[in-house]
C-alpha cells in the first residue's frame, strides 16, 4: 500500500518576474516500510520535494496524500498538527536546541506528539543511553545526529525524511547513522526518505528515486540493495 | 564601497538601529532637558537680578531708617552699595485686590526694569510704575489711573511705566500662597517724592521714618556683615542674606530642584542607553561576523574594518544626539518659556534657553564611548587569523547550573527550562529587559508617587488643617493686640500673630494662635492632624532636621530687633508650610512674649469694614493658586509616564527583537518538529512575562528609594512625607506589565513568518 503518492505537484518560486520551477509535475507513489533515497545534484529539486512532503512547505499545484489524507491544502495549524504526528526530520545540520539536555531534546515532542515513545528508549535505541545529561555541545557531531534520529523517532512518526544525513560527518561516523537508519527501517518498519547526492547510499536503498531540473528521472526499486558494512565507502 | 554597505547594513539592522538611536535620543534628550531647565533659570534669573541690583542684604526695623542710618551702613568696608527701602501692602481702591507698595531711594539696588513707558523717575510726583504681569492679569495699560488706598491715605496717579523687579521675582501676599496670583496681588514702585507727598507731615512725625528697610549690595558673608551692621547702627537689627528671600531662596529652590531631578532621571536613561548600545552593538557584529571575515580574508586592514564597524555606533550616537539635542531643549522650553508652566511662578523678562558647558562635554564623551563599544564589539570579532574571523560566531556552550540539580527544576516543563537557559545563556540580553523594565517602573512609581505625595500634602494641609473659610489680615502695626482678639471674637473665629525670629543668624517666623474654634489645624510628621499643647514650641521638621532638635529638647531664639532670648522646651515636630516655629498663646504669655495678633481665620459670611483690617484671602484663593502649582507637576508627571512608556517600549521591543533574532533557529526547529505558531509565541511572551515580573518586584523598591531621595533632596523645600495610593501601584505595574506584554505580543507574531526551510539550512 502507498503511503505516500504525488498527484501532478509542482512547486514554483516567484521572485519578483523572474520564476523558479522547483518541482515540475511530479507523480509519484512510495510504500510504506521501505529505506528510500532521492538521488540528485544541487538544484533538483531533492529538498523541495521532502519539504513538501514533511509539510515545511505547500505544493503550487497538485495533490500529496500521506495515509491518504490530503496534505497540499492543511492550513499551518494543520500543517503543524501533520508535523508533530506522522512525520520526523533528520537534517544535516542536526537542528538540535542548544540549551537542553540529549533527554529534554527528544523529550520536548511529548509537548505535540500525539502517541510519543518513551525518550529513554529512542535514546537507547541510538546508543546513547549514557550521554542523556549532557547538552549538545558537548557531544560529537555523530552523536548530535543520532540524538536527531532519537528525536525524529520520539514522535513514532510513520515517516522519518532525512535531508543529507550524514553530509556533515566523518565518513565512519556517517556508516553508524546509516545502519541506525537502516535498522528503523528493518527493525521498526519506518518509511525513511534519504536525501542526498551520495551515491554510495543509494545502493542500500530499497527504492532509488533520480530528480533533475524538478523532474523525476526515474524510480527505481531494487531487489537485493546491500548492507552498509557491503557498500565500499 | 564600503560607504554603500554602512547605509544598506543600517537599513538592514533597522529595528536596532532606530531602537539605540531613541534610547540616546531619549537619554541625551532627558539628560539635557534637566540641565536645560535648571540652568537657563540660573542663568536668565541671574540676568534680572544684576539688571535691577537684587540686594544681598536687608536690615529690618520696626521704627524706620533714618538717611543717617543709611550713611552709616554705605560706611561699612565691603559695601558696595545701600538703599533705604520700603515695601507695604495697600488696597486697590475700588477693587479688592492688593498691591506691594514700594520705594527704594537708589534704584541701583532693589530697583525695576522697565518693560514698557517712560523710565524710571525718582522726582515723578504722580507716576506708578506697576508689575506687567499684574497689569497684564487686570487689563491695565500705561497711561491708565490708578488710586491706592492705606488706611486713611490715598496715592493717586497714572500708570507711567509696567516694570519687572527682582525683589518680587516670585510674587506672593506672604507664606501660605505657593503661587503668585497676579490677578489680585502685584507689586508697584513710586517715587520717594511721590511717597513724600502722599504722606501728611503730622503722621511722618508721629511714625518716624517709612523705610523700614535698608537693602545692601555687598559681596560680605553674613556673619560678618552682621557684625559690622550692628556696630554701625548700634543696636542689634534683623537682618536678612538673599537667600532668606522668598525671590531669591524660592528660584534658587526650583534650580536646586532641577539639579537634583537632572543628577537621578538622566543617569538611569543614560545607563540604559549605553547599557543597550553595548548588547545591540555586541550583537550586530557578531552576526556580521562572517562578513567581518570576509573582509579580513580578502586583505582589508583591521584599522579600516574596525573604522567602518566603529562608524555604525558613531552614526548611532551623531544622530541621537541630535535628536537628544532637539528633545532636550523642547523638553526645556516646556517648561521654561514665558507662558509656560515656570511663567506662572517666576516674573522674569527674559526666558532663553541655556546648556551648562558640562553637558557639552557629557555630550561628546557620550558619543566618544558609543563609538568606543562599537570599537570594542568589532575588535572581538577581528580576533585570531584571517579564517578564525570567517567562522560564524557561537555563543557560549552551555553548561549545567546548579539549580538544574534541584527536583523542582527537573519537574518543569521544556519550555520553562528552555526560557529559563536562554536567560543565563544571554546574561546580557536578559539583563538588559530587567534594567528597562526597572527602569520603566522606577519612573512610573516615581512619577505617579510624587503626584501622591503632593496630593497627600496638599489634602492635609489645605483640605484639613485650613478649617476656614476666610483669612482676615490685620494691620497689626497700628492696632492693640486686645482689639484684634476683640475683633476675632466678633467674627467668632481663631486668631493668630506672627514675629520675625532668629535662631543664631538665621531668620524664622514664630507663629503663636488661640485656637478656640478649630479653624486653624497643624500636622504631625506623619500626616496625623494634632491640637498644639500649652507645653512648649512646635518646630517645622526643617528646623528639627537643621538643628537636631526633637521633642524634648531645648530651643533658643530671639525676636528681631531685640536684645532679649528665650529658651523654650520644644513640644513636638510639626510638618509645615511655613519654615518656623509655633506655639499657643497661653505658652507666649508664660513665657513672656510680647505679639499682636495679625490674622484671623474665621468661617463668617459677612466681614465688616474695620480700619484694622488690611485684607481678606479667601481659603478658595488659595486653594486656587495650589491649582496651578498642581498643573505644573502634572505636566512633568505626564512627560515622566511617557517617557517611561517609551523606555519600556523601546528596550524591551528592541532586545525581543534581539532574543527572535538568537533564536530563530530554534524556533525553526520547533516548528519543523511540529510546534504551532501559537505555542512557540506563547514561550517567547512567558520570558518576557517573567522578567516583567522580576522587574516589577526590583522596581517597585528601586522605584520608592528613588522617591524617597527625590524627597530627600527636595526636603529644604517642601516638607513631604512619602505616600503611594493603591491607583499608582495598580497603574504602574499594569502598564509596565502591559507595555510588556505588547511588545512581547509584537515580536510573537514574528514568528509566523519563520522560513523553516532556510533557517534550517544553515550551518549552527
Amino acid at each position: 500500500m502507498a503511503i505516500v503518492e504525488f498527484r501532478d505537484v509542482s512547486r514554483v518560486y516567484k521572485n519578483g518576474e523572474h520564476e523558479q520551477r522547483a518541482l515540475d509535475h511530479v507523480n509519484l507513489k512510495l510504500e510504506e516500510g521501505k529505506f528510500i533515497v532521492v538521488l540528485g545534484p544541487s538544484g533538483a529539486g531533492k529538498s523541495t520535494l521532502l519539504n513538501m512532503l514533511g509539510g515545511l512547505d505547500s505544493p503550487t499545484e497538485g495533490t500529496i496524500i500521506v495515509n491518504g489524507r490530503d496534505i497540499s491544502t492543511l492550513t499551518p495549524n494543520e500543517l503543524a498538527e501533520y508535523r508533530a504526528a506522522s512525520v520526523g526530520f533528520v537534517f544535516q545540520s542536526y537542528n538540535l536546541i542548544p540549551t537542553l539536555t540529549v533527554i529534554e531534546n527528544v523529550a520536548l515532542v511529548k509537548e505535540i506528539a500525539p502517541n510519543p515513545l518513551s525518550s529513554h528508549d529512542m535514546l537507547s535505541a541510538v546508543g546513547l543511553e549514557d550521554h542523556i545529561h549532557q547538552f549538545p555541545s558537548e557531544l560529537s557531531g555523530g552523536e548530535q545526529q543520532r540524538v536527531s534520529i532519537a528525536r525524529a523517532l520520539a514522535k513514532n512518526p510513520h515517516i522519518l525524511l532525512c535531508d543529507e544525513p550524514t553530509g556533515a560527518l566523518d565518513s565512519e561516523t556517517g556508516v553508524m547513522v546509516l545502519k541506525l537508519l537502516l535498522s528503523m527501517a528493518r527493525d521498526m518498519g519506518k518509511t525513511i526518505i534519504i536525501v542526498t547526492h551520495n551515491q554510495n547510499i543509494a545502493k542500500m536503498a530499497d527504492v532509488v528515486i533520480r530528480v533533475k531540473n524538478g523532474k523525476i528521472r526515474s524510480c527505481e526499486e531494487q531487489d537485493n540493495p546491500l548492507s552498509v558494512e557491503e557498500v565500499d565507502w | 564601497m564600503l560607504i554603500k554597505k554602512l547605509f544598506r547594513t543600517l537599513w538592514q539592522y533597522k529595528a536596532q538601529f532606530i531602537s539605540m538611536v531613541i534610547m540616546v535620543a531619549l537619554g541625551i534628550g532627558v539628560f539635557l532637558g534637566f540641565n536645560v531647565e535648571w540652568y537657563s533659570l540660573e542663568v536668565n534669573t541671574k540676568e534680572i537680578y544684576d539688571a535691577t541690583g537684587f540686594a544681598d542684604f536687608r536690615i529690618y526695623s520696626d521704627k524706620g531708617f533714618s538717611p543717617e542710618d543709611l550713611e552709616a551702613v554705605k560706611g561699612i568696608g565691603g559695601v558696595d552699595d545701600a538703599t533705604r527701602f520700603l515695601s507695604m501692602n495697600v488696597s486697590v481702591k475700588d477693587d479688592t485686590d492688593t498691591l506691594a507698595l514700594t520705594v527704594s531711594e537708589n534704584m541701583d539696588v532693589s530697583g525695576v526694569l522697565v518693560m514698557e513707558g517712560e523710565p524710571y523717575s525718582a522726582e515723578d510726583p504722580d507716576g506708578f510704575w506697576l508689575s506687567d504681569s499684574y497689569a497684564a492679569a487686570n487689563g491695565i495699560s500705561v497711561g491708565d489711573p490708578l488710586t491706592l488706598t492705606y488706611q486713611t491715605i490715598t496715592l493717586s496717579g497714572t500708570v507711567k511705566g509696567l516694570v519687572k523687579a527682582s525683589e518680587y521675582l516670585i510674587c506672593l501676599p506672604d507664606s501660605t500662597q505657593m503661587m503668585p496670583d497676579y490677578s489680585t496681588y502685584g507689586f508697584v514702585y513710586i517715587s520717594p517724592a511721590m511717597l513724600d507727598n502722599a504722606i501728611p507731615a503730622l503722621y511722618r512725625a508721629f511714625i518716624g521714618s517709612l523705610y523700614h528697610q535698608i537693602n545692601v549690595k555687598s559681596a560680605l558673608d553674613k556673619a560678618d556683615f552682621v557684625e559690622a551692621a550692628d556696630k554701625a547702627l548700634g543696636t542689634t537689627r534683623l537682618i536678612l542674606s538673599k537667600d532668606e528671600t522668598v525671590s531669591w531662596a524660592e528660584a534658587q529652590g526650583e534650580v536646586n530642584e532641577g539639579k537634583t531631578m537632572a543628577s537621578i532621571l538622566p543617569v538611569l536613561f543614560l545607563a540604559i542607553a549605553i547599557l543597550t548600545m553595548v548588547t545591540t552593538m555586541h550583537r550586530i557584529c557578531a552576526s556580521e561576523k562572517t562578513q567581518i571575515g570576509t573582509f579580513k580574508a580578502l586583505g582589508f586592514k583591521d584599522r579600516r574594518i574596525l573604522v567602518h564597524y566603529s562608524a555604525y555606533a558613531l552614526i548611532i550616537g551623531l544622530l541621537g544626539t541630535m535628536l537628544g539635542v532637539a528633545i532636550g531643549y523642547g523638553l526645556g522650553w516646556f517648561i521654561m518659556n514665558p507662558d509656560g508652566a515656570m511663567a506662572t511662578y517666576i516674573d522674569m523678562p527674559s526666558w532663553t534657553l541655556h546648556a551648562p558647558r558640562f553637558t557639552w562635554y557629557v555630550l561628546i564623551a557620550i558619543n566618544a564611548f558609543l563609538t568606543f563599544i562599537g570599537f570594542l564589539s568589532v575588535r572581538k570579532m577581528l580576533r585570531g587569523t584571517a579564517a578564525d574571523a570567517l567562522r560564524p560566531y557561537s555563543p557560549k556552550r552551555m553548561k549545567h547550573l546548579r539549580f538544574e540539580e534541584t527536583k523542582r527544576f527537573k519537574k518543569l516543563g521544556f519550555g520553562t527550562k528552555w526560557n529559563l537557559r536562554d536567560c543565563v545563556r544571554h546574561k546580557a540580553r536578559s539583563l538588559m529587559t530587567l534594567f528597562g523594565i526597572i527602569g520603566c517602573m522606577v519612573l512610573l512609581v516615581g512619577g505617579l508617587g510624587m503626584k501622591d505625595t503632593m496630593d497627600a500634602f496638599l489634602d492635609v494641609f489645605y483640605e484639613k488643617a485650613i478649617n476656614y473659610t476666610t483669612r482676615v489680615n490685620l494691620d497689626a502695626d497700628n492696632m492693640t493686640n486686645g482689639e484684634g482678639k476683640a475683633l476675632a471674637a466678633s467674627l467668632d473665629g481663631d486668631w493668630a500673630a506672627s514675629r520675625a525670629i532668629q535662631i543664631g543668624d538665621r531668620g524664622y517666623t514664630l507663629e503663636i494662635y488661640s485656637i478656640t474654634h478649630d479653624k486653624v489645624r497643624f500636622s504631625d510628621v506623619d500626616m496625623n492632624i494634632i491640637s498644639l499643647t500649652d507645653d512648649g514650641a512646635y518646630i517645622c521638621s526643617r528646623i528639627a532636621r537643621e538643628y537636631s532638635l526633637k521633642a524634648g529638647d531645648e530651643l533658643t531664639f530671639s525676636p528681631y530687633d531685640s536684645n532679649e532670648h528665650y529658651t523654650v522646651p520644644v513640644a513636638g515636630v510639626l510638618d509645615s508650610m511655613t519654615e518656623g516655629i509655633f506655639m499657643t498663646d497661653a505658652f507666649a504669655d508664660r513665657t513672656g512674649i510680647t505679639y499682636t495678633a495679625d490674622s484671623i481665620f474665621t468661617d463668617a459670611a459677612e466681614i465688616p469694614e474695620n480700619p484694622h483690617i488690611l485684607n481678606k484671602q479667601s481659603k478658595q484663593s488659595i486653594m486656587d493658586s495650589f491649582d496651578v502649582f498642581m498643573d505644573l507637576m502634572n505636566k512633568m508627571i505626564w512627560l515622566l509616564v511617557i517617557a517611561a512608556v517609551i523606555l519600556g517600549i523601546v528596550v524591551l521591543y528592541n532586545l525581543g527583537v534581539m532574543s527572535y533574532t538568537e533564536r530563530y533557529r530554534e524556533m525553526a526547529t520547533l516548528k519543523v518538529v511540529g510546534f504551532k505558531d501559537s505555542k512557540i509565541g506563547r514561550l517567547l511572551i512567558s520570558q518576557n512575562l517573567w522578567l516583567t515580573v522580576l522587574g516589577i518586584l526590583i522596581g517597585v523598591p528601586a522605584g520608592v528609594g528613588v522617591l524617597q531621595y527625590l524627597l530627600t533632596a527636595l526636603a529644604s523645600e517642601y516638607e513631604l512625607k512619602l505616600v503611594l495610593g493603591l491607583p499608582t501601584w495598580l497603574v504602574s505595574i499594569l502598564l509596565t506589565f502591559g507595555v510588556s506584554l505588547i511588545v512581547g505580543l509584537m515580536v510573537a507574531r514574528k514568528n509566523r513568518h519563520i522560513d523553516m526551510v532556510a533557517a534550517l539550512k544553515t550551518a549552527e
